[in-house]
């Protein structure tokens, strides 16, 4: 079998290495192997394409790494997860950079795309043949593929807080199913993350693909609107210049590295213009005995207010608690002792700011960069303040909101501290959630590429990530990202059969 | 209070001094670790991130060459001009992240419990 690498401790055998040479040549050259690359590759491959998948990062087995630690960014994370879109404020954001791309490494949340979400991406960008009961068939597929499911047994405190506070306001609130198996009845904490490691590059890989990691695309050659080859670097024994020669080039680089690529490779209509995120706001919430599951979140979400704002729980490990601390630490700092008490959440909006992504000539990585409007800045305050009440009522008994000068609150009458003091410039700010940097549809107005990810004004270039999606769909991404890949390769498949 | 000539980059020493100062009880060793972290979490940021981190961390550095280390801290802590002060939050998360996560008891000036 096919992909250069080292052993794993998961379930699923780590295929052989392949030859690492300084030219390959294949059929279809998917750039990625996160949920769109992987889904892409298996779909194209089952399909009996020539298929060769590259990806920057390593391949990193599900298992060997401690979920959310420092290690797992080290390894997983790109720049080891210190990357950050320039603004006011600026906005901390986290890349996947291995086999398996960002569903190797995030909580495995799993949300269909809002049916309302597709119909408007279909009106407004001019998208054909988007159907949503066909969206919605691919999905029920995918969610077969990665054993999506609910917890079967006993949910984790973080959860149960959620629940409770959720209850006692009479707000609504649902579980996130999540990409993971789990014994029969197992407890949230047995899950078995099925990444795309697991799942769909096993598929490809045994369907024929394979799969080069640790090597880096620099840019494709272009002649007229044909791509010819691909020059790249392998990192994976110093800095060694390869190329590809292929008939199709699909990049799924995800929604920063996928415009940059393409920048560098000249081609710019309405790339990376209209970056678009779920921003969330953090706090710490403190309560009478422990109830911190370092390896885990909760699956409990608060939808009260959404699309416009949702809660949910981030990982709490004793590192990213202090993390939490930091913007105050004289006043909260005492709180890092009791972190088994602690556990960390956020509120997350839809946000009506757009960011660009430019590739900088002479740099490696491109500059991000994200404005969020007066509405967005107001809507993080009061996502945090809301947030702050379903601790209280869950029984919190301190509350350490994570921006500068943040008030300690302990009951409701803090809250309006809280509100008054909150400036969005004064708050850690972070998303992980990332899209829209190349949408797809026919408007050329707005969109970068076709209604199936073929690059305007190019005869084999595609995208197939979460750069194609108009914007950000107001639920964890990821499963409207796996959606749509299926979809356009499916399509593309049919027209090389055709 | 610092051992500012032992990092030889501006982000060491500016960590080993930020540290020093706001974690006082952390022993030479394990901060010495820390900043080593830093040092190297903060070589692996994207470029054009890096190149701001340079400028402003040898801006930084001269400050404490002139005025010395607390002079430095007090100025580089005390900025709240938009990105220049992302530079001492940055240093604090990572350093902070680093410690809790590889000595989770540690107490919060540092020491050990």
């Amino acid at each position: 079998m096919n992909t250069t690498g080292s052993t794993n401790t998961s379930t699923n055998p780590r295929p052989d290495p392949i030859r690492i040479d300084r030219h390959h040549d294949c059929d279809v050259l998917i750039i990625g192997s996160g949920a769109g690359g992987a889904t892409t590759a298996a779909t194209l491959a089952e399909a009996g394409h020539d298929v060769l998948v590259v990806e920057e990062g390593s391949w990193v087995p599900q298992g060997s790494v401690t979920p959310f630690s420092l290690e797992q960014m080290d390894r997983q994370y790109r720049s080891g997860g210190v990357t950050v879109a320039l603004g006011l404020p600026s906005i901390a954001y986290t890349e996947g950079r291995c086999a398996g791309g960002g569903t190797e490494v995030n909580s495995g949340l799993y949300r269909r795309p809002p049916g309302d979400t597709l119909r408007r991406w279909r009106q407004e960008y001019g998208i054909v043949d988007f159907d949503d009961d066909a969206i919605g068939s691919i999905c029920d597929e995918v969610e077969s593929a990665l054993s999506v499911q609910k917890v079967p047994g006993a949910q984790t405190a973080a959860s149960d807080i959620l629940r409770r506070g959720a209850d006692a306001l009479g707000w609504q609130y649902d579980e996130s199913p999540r990409w993971m198996t789990y014994p029969e009845g197992g407890a949230a904490t047995e899950g078995r993350r099925q990444s795309m490691t697991e799942t769909y590059l096993p598929r490809a890989i045994a369907a024929g693909a394979r799969v080069l990691t640790e090597h880096r695309l620099d840019h494709l050659v272009m002649h007229d609107n044909r791509a010819l080859r691909a020059e790249l670097t392998s990192t994976a024994d110093g800095e060694r210049p390869v190329t590809i020669s292929f008939r199709d080039v699909i990049v799924c680089g995800g929604a920063i590295q996928t415009p940059a690529m393409l920048q560098r490779s000249g081609l710019r209509h309405r790339i990376g213009r209209t970056l678009a995120v779920h921003p969330t706001v953090k706090l710490a919430a403190r309560f009478d005995s422990a109830v911190n599951t370092p390896g885990d979140v909760a699956v409990i979400q608060v939808k009260e207010f959404a699309p416009e704002i949702s809660f949910g729980g981030s990982a709490s490990h004793p590192g990213l608690v202090a993390l939490a601390l930091t913007d105050n630490w004289r006043d909260f700092g005492h709180a890092v002792t009791a972190w088994p008490e602690l556990v960390i959440y956020y509120a997350a909006i839809t946000s009506q700011g757009r960011g660009w992504v430019q590739a900088v000539p002479g740099f490696r990585d491109p500059v991000v960069t994200y404005r969020l409007t007066r509405r967005d800045r107001d809507l993080l305050g009061q996502g945090l303040a809301r947030l702050a009440l379903v601790m209280l009522e869950a029984g919190a008994l301190e509350i350490y909101p994570s921006f500068r000068g943040a008030p300690l609150v302990r009951s409701r009458s803090d809250l309006a501290a809280l509100s008054a003091s909150f400036g969005a410039t004064k708050a850690s700010v972070m998303t992980v959630h990332l899209c829209s940097t190349a949408p797809m549809g026919e408007d050329r107005r707005r969109c970068a590429t076709d209604s199936f990810g073929k690059v305007h004004d190019t005869e084999n270039v595609y995208v197939n990530d979460a750069a194609l999606l108009p914007d950000a769909p107001g639920v964890n991404p990821q499963a409207s990202v796996m959606a749509i890949a299926i979809r356009n390769a499916r399509r593309f498949a049919d027209s090389k059969a055709g | 209070m610092s051992r500012p000539a032992a990092f030889t980059s501006p982000v060491g020493r500016f960590a080993d001094s930020l540290l020093a100062r706001d974690l006082p009880a952390l022993d030479d060793a394990r901060r010495a670790e820390v900043v080593d972290f830093i040092e190297r979490r903060t070589g692996s940021l994207p470029s054009v991130t890096k190149l701001g981190v340079v400028i402003i961390s040898r801006a930084v550095d001269l400050i404490r060459r002139v005025g010395g280390t607390e002079r430095m801290l007090d100025v580089a802590t005390g900025l709240s001009l938009p990105l220049l002060s992302e530079y001492p939050r940055l240093v604090r998360s990572l350093g902070y992240t680093f410690v809790w996560e590889t000595w989770p008891h540690t107490t919060p000036d540092g020491g050990q419990p």
